[in-house]
């Protein structure tokens, strides 16, 4: 067989001496490209046998040959040359989903993942002169259904016929039970492989009662990225609830940035605001009309209430207006201008103070240059609507220097306070000083910050008395501090010592670490929530520096930390990491002197809230500043049976704009009821009940063991596994072979292991308690959207992507299909991605061809790469354009304001690096930490092992 | 009266005084609870009564020593050994921020010590009368 065989009518290959590469041509239209040309015909079906494959426990997998064999001439199957299979059209769907298998798998290899292992490389075509010569019979490759339209009435076919069983099974049984709205569809989890796009399904559809909802608005339901639950068909009773394991919560992301193309939420003006009289709810899309509309029922309390006489009248053009159109009625996020008895005082201005470590370390590492020069790049993004935002810096090191500017001055002076135990001001005025107004000296300042300090040599850091000068300095008004630190607190109020003890790392007092070590940053956290003052922690040590006990202050205040090991401004990387995302804070439109409530539909309590936040009540959070992209996890009880078709939650966010204004945000979601459990396992939502998991889980190991937190996890995981076996499945209390879940829940025990493998919850001596608290910090605030990703790292393979990957198509950036996270993917001569929102590793295999460093990294061999954080170099060709394109669209395509790093890591380079990229492919077994497989069976133990009624 | 007498009249006042407390703690709790009260303004009062709760309770029980009133004294050893754990782990106080997710301990400890004065109450007044009764034969 051969290129041109497969090559699609009318094309020819012909070799290019020059460029050592296939040029393919058309004949017809004489068109010539390097890519090989594209047909949509289904592959030939004797270049890959399909067959379905064995589940593993069905005798030894087919032929394995575990030699490893590379193609002869490397430089073709990295361009996928004329050898290259045309493998049908090059969407993902026909392809092998785990063809990459334990040949291409080099030096990692995981045993338990051999049954599934031995496709072949879907860019290796069979007539690969090497894999023929070597006699690799090729392996099987399984029908994979395109996953996207359920894949047939039940489970995928490609199961174990045992498992098939089961599932018609359960099919059969509970398809008696007469109208079936979800279709629950059983897939056994055992020997089947992973396919990463299925965390990108939407949540199970909501399926409203008809005439629930009174517009046809599809935005009239909350969006998942606003709210979202965990169950998306809410049981009528708790003791099904219970029943059932599974845990109910929301998952609350109220103020959520807007990125290009997503629907700006609409802004109702005419302060008509139609509200509940008993239960203050407002008014929605799911409120009843009664009484020829004259009155509404709420939908929460059920109460009558009468409709505003404005509710009808267009203020505007002083005319009678359609109620049916107006806003709050179509849409499920809407924002109300709040008239005046929403406000406790006048709309606070924005206010910004930075206390800014000037010790030896900060200085050094150029952390204090590069902070002044994005403030002053920033001071036009900052949200500055009307001329009020305030700002003000105080320096500290060993004392504390304020700069104060007159209005319209261009000369700062400098005061210096160094009585740390009674910190007082130096001037009642000019220190918080408005930035329009003292736009020169301020910008004067900033210039002049990094060199001042230049010679600084002090060691030492006053940073709680810093912050007690920042809390006296806007007290009375309410701001944003952004602390910005680069050594341990050590003087005055809030000192801290070096608490790191490497012995603990690893044991049951661990926990001990990520504990609060000095009561201040709580304390003053509490005051700070009565200012209305939030705290921001950037933090730059080279060594330790508590995050722990610092991540307090923002915890309570509704702030944010951010964390920068080894910081050193030297390298650009680091520099542009820190700046970009320091701008982004500073530039993001945070709401000011918040609360939330979040109202259910009657017989339901909101009992838990997880997050940045300070609770006030037993529903109120209050928050002195609302970041932007930050998600708040709420348990929710049932306390009562719910009879009503349909339950409602309700968010309502009230806060002001920078731009002064007064704001309620409202987001309504509504969710079917339900007495069956089949239809509440399969309206599970996965994403939303990790997300409520992994707040759990971070929580519990602070205030029990690390280990406990561990446990708790695999034991809610196995509860819901045994429980659904015996429920939905024909195997009842009996031991089975399979281990069964509904299809919408397939990710989530591998979504439990990855949250196992985190650097947050992993068991292991050696993560330092810093990293550790900041992962942990970062588990708590990460929407859905982030937080998958650094749970389930995204792995991309390069090297074979298909040709249209990294081009500009309809949605941007096309990225590759993703690969599941196993290192029998990392072929020896490949070029892979691995990303976690965080960080983005680029592995080179050891076996990498020259044209491919030529072509990526601008070197002539492999040898003279050298791994670590890097920039890669953007190159006239066009493997590297595609390249650099899919990193600049993995860096942006997400919310947030991170930027994740680089790193190169080489297959045989440092062992730290390459480990800890390793540690992302949460599929392999690492240390004591099991692979997904070993994870199967012995959930599948423990689940038949015990009974679940 | 005899020394007796005295102490089971002091100790008589002094489980009332505790008792007070406690249904001011619990009834600040069921404030809180229905939103009456924040949890800042909670934790400020009740943080203040703690101390001084404790530290009268040991006394009471010093005095139960001292005078060899060993039934009495091993009732109210329980409770000093508990109060003593409490402060040395640094968690005697009430924090604003956890309030809301440990309020039902909070409620159930304020409740089993609202019961254990109540019973103490009784016992010192029985004390007190016996006492007073063996005195007047």
């Amino acid at each position: 067989m051969s290129g041109q065989q497969q090559l699609p009518p009318g094309w020819i290959a012909q070799w290019d001496q020059n460029h050592g590469r296939y040029l393919f041509i058309d004949t017809a239209t004489n068109h010539s490209q390097w890519e090989p040309p594209v047909h949509g015909a289904p592959m030939n079906p004797d270049s890959r046998p399909q067959t379905v494959s064995p589940g593993p426990g069905h005798g030894p997998a087919p032929t394995q040959s575990k030699r490893r064999q590379y193609a002869a001439d490397q430089t073709q199957a990295y361009y996928g040359g004329a050898d290259m299979a045309p493998v049908g059209p090059p969407s993902y769907m026909d392809q092998p989903i785990h063809g990459g298998g334990g040949a291409g798998s080099g030096g990692l290899f995981t045993p338990g993942l051999t049954a599934e292992a031995g496709g072949q490389p879907p860019y290796y075509a069979p007539d690969t002169p090497s894999w023929q010569n070597g006699g690799q019979s090729p392996g099987p490759a399984y029908a994979q259904p395109p996953y996207v339209g359920g894949g047939g009435p039940h489970g995928q076919p490609q199961m174990g016929a045992l498992a098939d069983q089961f599932s018609q099974m359960g099919m059969s049984q509970h398809g008696a039970m007469g109208q079936k709205p979800f279709g629950l569809h059983t897939t056994n989890l055992i020997g089947v492989p992973i396919d990463p796009r299925e965390l990108l399904r939407p949540p199970p559809e909501i399926r409203l009662p008809p005439g629930a909802c009174l517009s046809q608005n599809p935005l009239a339901n909350a969006d998942p990225s606003y709210m979202r639950s965990t169950i998306n068909a809410v049981p009528t009773t708790s003791s099904l609830l219970n029943k059932s394991k599974i845990s109910f919560g929301l998952v609350l992301t109220p103020h959520r940035s807007i990125k290009d193309g997503d629907e700006p939420v609409p802004v109702v003006t005419d302060t008509v605001i139609a509200r509940c009289r008993r239960c203050r709810a407002y008014i929605n899309p799911y409120v009843q009309f009664i009484d020829g509309g004259n009155r509404w029922k709420c939908c929460l309390c059920s109460m009558s209430n009468e409709v505003p006489q404005l509710f009808d009248w267009d203020q505007q053009r002083n005319q009678p207006a359609d109620r049916w159109s107006r806003l709050e009625l179509n849409h499920s996020a809407v924002d109300f201008v709040a008239p005046t008895e929403y406000m406790v005082r006048p709309p606070q201005p924005p206010v910004y103070v930075f206390l800014l470590d000037i010790s030896h370390a900060a200085v050094s590492s150029g952390m204090v240059a590069t902070a002044t020069r994005t403030i002053l790049e920033s001071l036009d993004r900052l949200p500055n609507a009307d001329n009020r935002t305030k700002v003000a810096i105080i320096a500290f090191d060993v004392a504390l220097h304020f700069f104060s500017i007159p209005p319209g001055g261009t000369e700062a002076s400098m005061l210096v306070v160094s009585d740390l135990d009674d910190v007082f001001l130096p001037k009642p005025t000019d220190l918080l000083i408005n930035l329009s107004e003292t736009r020169a000296g301020l910008e004067a300042l900033l210039t002049k910050m990094g060199d001042m300090f230049q010679e600084s040599h002090t060691v030492g850091s006053a940073m709680g008395p810093a912050l007690q000068a920042g809390f006296k300095l806007c007290a009375s008004v309410g701001a944003k501090i952004i602390v910005l630190s680069a050594s341990l607190p050590t003087l005055g109020a809030g000192a801290l010592k070096n608490r790191e003890d490497n012995k603990v790392l690893g044991t049951a007092k661990e926990s001990a670490l990520l504990q609060a070590a000095s009561s201040f940053y709580k304390l003053s956290a509490i005051d700070c929530v009565r200012d209305h003052i939030s705290v921001d922690m950037f933090l730059f040590s080279p060594s330790y520096t508590d995050v722990a006990t610092l991540n307090h202050l923002p915890h309570y205040t509704a702030g944010g930390t951010y964390f920068y090991p080894a910081f050193n401004a030297t390298r650009s990387e680091d520099a542009i990491k820190f700046a970009h995302e320091f701008g982004e804070v500073l530039a993001s439109p945070i709401g000011l002197e918040a609360v939330i409530r979040v109202r259910p539909s009657r017989g339901m309590r909101m009992s838990q809230y997880h997050g940045n936040v300070f609770t006030r009540s037993t529903d109120l959070l209050a928050l002195p500043a609302v970041p932007v992209d930050q998600s708040y996890a709420i348990e929710v009880q049932i306390e009562e049976n719910l009879n009503t078709p349909f339950v409602v939650f309700q968010c309502a966010l009230l806060h002001t704009t920078c731009d002064g204004e007064r704001r309620i945000r409202v987001i309504t979601l509504a969710l079917p009821t339900t007495n069956n459990i089949s239809e509440l396992y399969s309206s599970v939502d996965q994403i939303a009940l990790i997300t409520l998991l992994a707040n759990k889980a971070v929580e519990r190991s602070m205030s029990h063991k690390m280990e406990d937190a561990r446990e708790a996890l695999t034991n809610k995981l196995t509860d819901i596994l045994g429980t659904y076996k015996n429920t939905m499945t024909s195997a009842g209390s009996g031991a089975s072979a399979a281990l069964s879940i509904c299809d919408n829940m397939k990710m989530f025990p591998l979504l439990c292991l990855g949250l196992l493998k985190h650097v947050g919850l992993r068991q292991s001596a050696q993560i330092p308690p810093d990293l550790r608290a900041y992962a942990q910090a970062l588990l708590g605030t990460l929407p859905s959207q982030l937080l998958i990703p650094y749970i389930h790292p995204t792995f991309y393979s390069l090297h074979n992507m298909p040709p249209e990957c990294g081009t500009i198509g309809e949605g941007g950036v096309i990225l590759p299909p993703p690969q599941p996270l196993t290192s029998e993917r990392l072929e020896r001569h490949g070029l892979f991605l691995i990303e976690d929102g965080q960080t983005i590793f680029l592995w080179v295999g050891r076996e990498a061809v020259p044209q491919l460093m030529v072509d990526v990294f601008d070197l002539p061999s492999y040898d003279q790469l050298r791994g670590g954080k890097m920039t890669l170099p953007i190159l006239d060709n066009p493997f590297s354009e595609r390249v650099n394109a899919i990193i600049a669209k993995v860096r942006e395509m997400r919310r947030g304001p991170y930027r994740p790093c680089l790193y190169v890591v080489k297959e045989d380079g440092e062992p730290p690096l390459r480990l800890w990229a390793l540690s992302s492919l949460i599929q392999d077994r690492a240390d004591q930490l099991p692979s997904y497989t070993q994870y199967l069976t012995q959930l599948k133990d423990k689940v038949n092992g015990s009974s679940y009624s | 009266m005899t020394g007796a007498g005295w102490l089971f009249l002091f100790a008589v006042i002094a489980a009332a005084g505790l008792l007070f407390t406690m249904v001011f703690f619990i009834i600040m709790f069921s404030d809180l609870e229905c939103d009456y009260i924040n949890p800042i303004d909670l934790c400020n009062k009740l943080n203040t009564f703690v101390l001084p709760e404790a530290l009268f309770h040991a006394f009471l029980t010093l005095l139960f020593l001292l005078s060899g009133q060993w039934i009495a004294l091993f009732i109210n050893a329980p409770l000093v050994a508990f109060n003593l754990q409490k402060i040395q782990s640094n968690s005697h106080m009430y924090d604003a921020t956890e309030i809301f997710r440990t309020l039902s301990q909070h409620k159930k400890e304020s409740f089993i010590k609202l019961g254990f004065y109540l019973l103490c109450f009784f016992y010192y007044l029985y004390r007190m009368i016996l006492a007073l009764i063996s005195e007047s034969e």
